[in-house]
C-alpha cells in the first residue's frame, strides 16, 4: 500500500493473470511493485497441467500419438516428429526418404504459421492491432494447406512411426508453391507496418536484454537464444530428418533485445520458405512408410533422448522403454519452460508496460509449460 | 574436442562411470553414473565448460530413484547423460545455485515426485496446485487416483 500523506512509501502486490489477455493463456505472475517499477516478478503455473507424462505411462506408444498434438498446439508437428523420431530410434526403423521430406514440409509451414500467430498475437499485446489481421490473412492459407493433408487445422496428429500415412498430392505442392510466393510478396507490408514503425521500434530496442551467459545457465533455445547471438538451432546443430539436405541460414541477432529476437523470428520464416521450395523441387519418388513396421510396437529395454528444433526452441523428449508395450517414462523437456524461467530476471526494475512487451517477446505457449 | 575436455575434467572427481555413449541408439556422446553427493562437482565442470543444462528428471525404478540430468552445449555437438541413483526417502542435494535453471527443475521433480532438494531456495509445488498431497508420477499412483 502506497501512503498517500505519509512519507513512507511500500511496495505493493498486483497480479497479473491468470485470465489476463497478454500472458497467452493461463499464466499467473505475481508483481511486487514500487510504483510503476517491478522488483520482484514470479510466474505461477501449472493451470492447464494435464499430466501428459503421467497419460504417457498409461497407454500404448500409439496411443500416445494424439498427446503430442496437444502439448505445444502451436507447433504440433514438431512434436509428433520428436515422439515418432525418438521411438524409431528405440525400435531401430528407418524412415524412407520421401517420408522424411513430407515432415519436413509439413513441419516447416507448421513453424511458419506459429511465428505468424507470435507476429500478430505480439503487436496486438503492444497495442497495434492490424497487423494480427495481415498475420491471420496470410497463416489462414497454411491452416487450408495443412488441413487437406493432415485432416485438422491445429491439434495435428499426422506423422506415424516409420513414416507418413498419407501422401502430398498435386494440389498440396501447387498450392504450397503459390502460398510461398504471396508471403514473400507480403514480407514488405510487413516491414512497412511493423519493421520501419518508429513506435514499435522505441519500444523493442534495448528493452528485455537476454545475455549469453544467462541463456547458458537457464538453457534458453529457438529465437530467444539466437536473438542473443548464439546460431545454435538443432536442425543445424543437431541435424535431424532430412535438414542436412537443404541450404538454409540461421538468423542471429546481436543484442538479444525485443528487436533482435523480432527480426530473428521474421527471418527465419523465409527461411523455411526456402527449405520448403528445395523440398518440392527434390522431392524424391518412393514409399513413405518404413517396411515391416510391427503392428504391436514393444521397443527393448532402453533409454533415447531426442532433440528437435521447435518454433520456440529445443523440444526434447527422453524416453524410458523397459520392454514394454507402454512407455516406463517420457519427459518432455519443452522450450517454453526454461525460457520462462529467466523471466524474473528479465522483469526486475522495469516498468509494467515493459513487462507485457518482454512476456510476449519471449514467446511462450503455456499449455506446453503445464503439460 | 568438448567430450576429450569434459572426461577430463571430470576425472578427478572419481565418479562411477564416465564412458562414450552409443549416439545413434541414444542421443549421448558422453555417459556418466554419478552419487548424489557428487553431483555438484559435476554440475561445476559441466558449467566451466560452456554447457546447459537441457533437462533434468527422475525415474520412479520402485525400490529407487534414477535422477537424468541432460547437458549439452551450443558450440558444439555433445550431450552427456548423468545418472545419479537415489534411494526413497533420501534428498538430493541441489544445483540451483549453480545452474539458476534448475531451480524450476528441481521444483517439478519434487512436485511430481516428492523428492526433497537440501538447499533450494524456494522448494515447493509448480505444476500442481499447493494443496495436493499426492505425486503423480510415482509409480504407486494409480490412474484414477487423484480425481477426488
Amino acid at each position: 500500500m502506497i501512503e498517500l500523506y505519509g512519507i513512507e512509501e511500500k511496495t505493493y502486490t498486483l497480479n497479473l493473470g491468470p485470465q489476463h489477455p497478454s500472458t497467452h493463456g493461463v499464466l499467473r505472475v505475481l508483481l511486487e511493485m514500487e510504483g510503476e517499477f517491478i522488483s520482484k516478478a514470479e510466474p505461477v503455473i501449472g493451470y492447464g497441467h494435464r499430466g501428459h507424462e503421467h497419460m504417457a505411462e498409461n497407454r500404448n506408444y500409439q496411443q500416445f500419438l494424439p498427446n503430442m498434438g496437444r502439448v505445444d498446439y502451436l507447433h504440433a508437428l514438431a512434436y509428433n516428429q520428436g515422439y515418432c523420431m525418438a521411438v524409431e530410434k528405440l525400435l531401430g526403423l528407418v524412415v524412407p526418404e520421401r517420408a522424411e521430406f513430407i515432415r519436413v514440409i509439413t513441419a516447416e509451414l507448421n513453424r511458419i504459421t506459429s511465428h505468424l500467430l507470435w507476429f500478430g498475437a505480439y503487436l496486438l499485446d503492444l497495442g497495434a492491432f492490424t497487423p494480427i489481421m495481415y498475420a491471420f490473412d496470410d497463416r489462414e492459407h497454411i491452416l487450408d494447406l495443412l488441413d487437406r493433408i493432415t485432416g485438422s487445422r491445429l491439434t495435428y496428429c499426422f506423422y506415424r512411426f516409420g513414416g507418413v500415412p498419407v501422401d502430398l498430392d498435386d494440389e498440396f505442392i501447387t498450392g504450397t508453391r503459390a502460398f510461398i510466393q504471396r508471403l514473400r510478396s507480403r514480407w514488405v507490408d510487413y516491414d512497412n507496418l511493423v519493421t520501419k514503425n518508429v513506435i514499435f521500434i522505441n519500444r523493442a530496442r534495448d528493452v528485455g536484454l537476454i545475455t549469453k551467459d544467462q541463456c547458458v545457465k537457464y538453457g534458453i533455445t529457438g529465437p530467444n537464444l539466437r536473438g542473443s547471438g548464439i546460431p545454435y538451432d538443432i536442425r543445424k546443430s543437431e541435424p535431424y530428418s532430412a535438414y542436412p539436405l537443404f541450404d538454409f541460414e540461421v538468423p542471429i541477432g546481436s543484442k538479444g533485445d525485443i528487436f533482435d529476437r523480432y527480426m530473428v523470428r521474421l527471418q527465419e520464416m523465409e527461411q523455411s520458405c526456402r527449405i520448403i521450395e528445395q523440398a518440392l523441387d527434390k522431392l524424391p519418388n518412393g514409399p513413405i512408410m518404413a517396411e515391416k513396421v510391427p503392428k504391436r510396437i514393444k521397443p527393448p529395454v532402453g533409454e533415447v533422448y531426442q532433440a528437435v528444433e521447435t518454433a520456440r526452441g529445443e523440444f526434447g523428449i527422453y524416453i524410458v522403454s523397459q520392454g514394454d508395450v507402454k512407455p516406463y517414462r517420457v519427459k518432455l523437456r519443452v522450450p517454453s519452460f526454461a525460457n520462462l524461467s529467466l523471466f524474473p530476471e528479465l522483469a526486475v526494475d522495469t516498468l509494467v508496460a515493459d513487462l507485457v512487451a518482454i512476456l510476449g517477446s519471449v514467446d511462450v505457449v503455456i499449455p506446453e509449460i503445464d503439460r | 574436442m568438448l567430450k576429450d575436455n569434459l572426461t577430463k575434467a571430470l576425472a578427478p572427481l572419481g565418479l562411477e562411470k564416465v564412458a562414450d555413449g552409443d549416439y545413434a541408439k541414444t542421443g549421448y556422446h558422453l555417459e556418466v553414473a554419478a552419487q548424489p553427493d557428487q553431483m555438484a562437482g559435476v554440475a561445476q565442470a559441466m558449467l566451466d565448460a560452456g554447457c546447459f543444462l537441457e533437462s533434468f528428471t527422475a525415474v520412479d525404478l520402485m525400490e529407487s530413484f534414477d535422477l537424468v540430468y541432460h547437458f549439452a552445449s551450443f558450440d558444439e555437438l555433445c550431450r552427456t547423460a548423468v545418472h545419479v541413483p537415489l534411494g526413497k526417502r533420501k534428498g538430493m542435494p541441489s544445483i540451483s545455485q549453480i545452474y539458476p535453471g534448475a531451480d524450476w527443475y528441481e521444483r517439478e521433480v519434487f512436485d511430481l515426485f516428492g523428492i526433497h532438494f537440501f538447499g533450494h531456495p524456494n522448494l515447493k509445488r509448480i505444476l500442481l496446485p499447493e494443496d495436493a498431497d499426492f505425486h503423480p508420477l510415482l509409480k504407486d499412483f494409480g490412474a484414477t487416483q487423484g480425481n477426488d
